[in-house]
């Protein structure tokens, strides 16, 4: 349950913690945009650098993201194995026994690395600076003028949150039914199949049942409080644009009209 | 046959801003055959105290002994089974962790993973349900179907079904009635007595300390800071209002009785105790 970590929100006070999370994902987005604009190997170049920048300011070091990319290792490998089987154009880089390496694959498998790495940085960069729920005020917010064609964009946000805040609830939880059953004598890792399936289903069960207990629970316990969906409410949260939006905003559009340049 | 614990740290979360160390330099060395309450405010490690005594979690450093085995951080889970057999250990609120279709599989299924054999399992299982005051009628039930109380005692059931020499009790009577968690307190004392178990509770309620157990442990933010017989620990109340807990009601009616001008010759220790040291001053 340790690899977790990945994305969780870190309390710290930097610059980008500071940002309006409106602001944050657009900005997110856009940076997402740039990332599919094709300026080559420049046009990345120029993006990492930018993202580098963001890394900086959010104080995470480049040391916990090489960890959470460790995964993606098995994934890229088995992409480079389809490209350098499939695609057969450019270059020969060598050839071994009939079988013959192009350097368009090589390219291209570099490519959906860069892509894939940048995209998972950016996303950890909103998420790791953004409290979950700042986030579903964002989401909330950036939704809101999709109300007029009939977009629920309050409780859209309002399950986002939910969720979000059991997901440690749910992680503390299966932690903890793990550990009762394992002195009970569960093994996760060793035994029979039968009886892998009999570890699996003494976590399971007891998982769902307090879930949809605390589902319940919980709908109570709003209702209790006056929550009626649909309903106009008020917020205590303001959301204040401020001057390092600005500055956010602008870095990134000129990021983005630099790419573009670089791509025709 | 100890259980002790050898210049032990626990971090949850190492080299992570959520870095947190719950134990920090803890000797400790508990009487077996004896009830031990460990006891302590919110926060103060006991939870983690008690998960190293079944090599739930490892110490970070130093060792922990248990009955004939030696726990460090090196440990491979495959060799802490047979531990966890002599060591069980009972989580707080622990009615969340039943899941079989019936009561009597469910308590069942702890022998069942240590490879008892089945019909060896069904009579550890309706032994253990006797124990804490099931008669055969619920054997079928499925253990969603009860009360919550009857829930915490099919739980534990399914810990003394392993049949294990040590239990460890994680505040087993957070919730219930005060008619249920004094039950629960003397099926404790009973096992104990009868059955020669060592006891380990995780408390908050001073009077079960008082009238239940043998020893105190008195934790305060990871560190071990008293350990004492239960006696002795009362006699001195600052000890107990250093922790910030209240006295147990005899105790505290005690010193109400001292502030009014009583004077006691004997020390107070039980309620008999105090009776009939009431009595004598009463008495011309």
């Amino acid at each position: 349950m340790n690899n977790i970590a990945l994305g969780r929100y870190l309390p710290l006070n930097t610059f980008t913690h500071k940002l309006d999370p409106r602001y944050k994902i657009m900005g997110m987005l856009f940076l997402m945009a740039c990332v599919f604009i094709p300026a080559g190997f420049t046009g990345y170049g120029v993006i990492g650098a930018f993202v580098l920048l963001a890394l900086l300011l959010t104080k995470i070091s480049i040391k916990m993201i090489l960890k959470s990319m460790k995964p993606m290792i098995f994934m890229l490998s088995f992409l480079f194995v389809i490209n350098a089987l499939v695609i057969r154009t450019g270059f020969v880089v060598f050839s071994l026994y009939g079988f013959t390496l192009y350097q368009d694959a090589v390219i291209q498998t570099l490519y959906i690395m860069t892509r894939l790495t940048l995209m998972i940085i950016i996303t950890t960069l909103l998420t790791v600076s953004t409290k979950p729920m700042d986030l579903t005020l964002g989401i909330e917010d950036l939704l809101s003028p999709f109300k007029r064609i009939g977009l629920p964009s309050h409780e859209i946000a309002m399950m986002i949150s939910i969720a979000l805040r059991f997901i440690p609830t749910l992680i503390d939880e299966t932690n903890r039914i793990m550990k009762a059953q394992a002195s009970r004598g569960v093994d996760l890792k060793e035994g029979s199949f039968k009886e892998k399936i009999m570890a699996i289903l003494s976590l399971i069960v007891p998982l769902f049942v307090s879930s949809f207990q605390r589902a319940e629970e919980l709908a109570d316990a709003m209702e209790a409080r006056g929550y009626v969906v649909a309903q106009h409410r008020t917020r205590y949260k303001q959301l204040k644009p401020t001057y390092r939006d600005a500055l956010m905003m602008g870095g990134v559009l000129i990021l983005m009209g630099g790419v573009i340049w670089l791509s025709m | 046959m100890p259980i002790a614990f050898e210049k032990v740290n626990y971090k949850y979360a190492p080299n992570t801003p959520f870095a947190y160390e719950a134990l920090k330099n803890v000797d400790l060395a508990f009487e077996m055959g004896k009830i031990t309450a460990i006891i302590g405010p919110t926060g103060s490690g006991k939870s983690t105290l008690v998960q190293h005594l079944n090599a739930l979690l490892l110490p970070t450093e130093g060792t922990v002994l248990v009955l004939d085995r030696t726990i460090t951080n090196k440990q491979k889970p495959k060799e802490l089974k047979s531990l966890r057999q002599k060591v069980g250990l009972v989580f707080q609120f622990p009615e969340y962790q039943l899941f079989e279709e019936t009561i009597l599989k469910d308590v069942m299924f702890g022998p069942l993973n240590f490879k008892v054999p089945e019909d060896q399992a069904r009579v550890l299982a309706l032994n253990a349900l006797k124990w804490v005051g099931l008669d055969e009628s619920y054997a079928e039930k499925s253990p969603l179907d009860i009360s919550g109380g009857q829930k915490r005692r099919v739980a534990i059931a399914g810990i003394l079904a392993i049949n294990p020499d040590v239990l460890v009790l994680d505040e087993p009577t957070a919730g219930l009635d005060p008619q249920g968690s004094k039950a629960m307190m003397e099926l404790f004392v009973r096992l104990n007595k009868e059955n020669g178990k060592t006891i380990l509770i995780v408390t908050h309620d001073m009077e079960h300390v008082i009238n239940y157990c043998d020893n105190v442990v008195v934790m305060r933010e990871g560190e071990v800071i008293n350990h004492q017989r239960v006696i002795d620990y009362f006699e001195r109340k600052t000890q107990v209002e250093d922790i910030h807990m209240n006295l147990p009601q005899l105790l505290s009616f005690k010193e109400a009785l001292l502030e009014g001008g009583f004077q006691f010759k004997k020390p107070i220790r039980t309620l008999e105790d105090l009776a009939n040291a009431i009595a004598a001053e009463i008495k011309p």
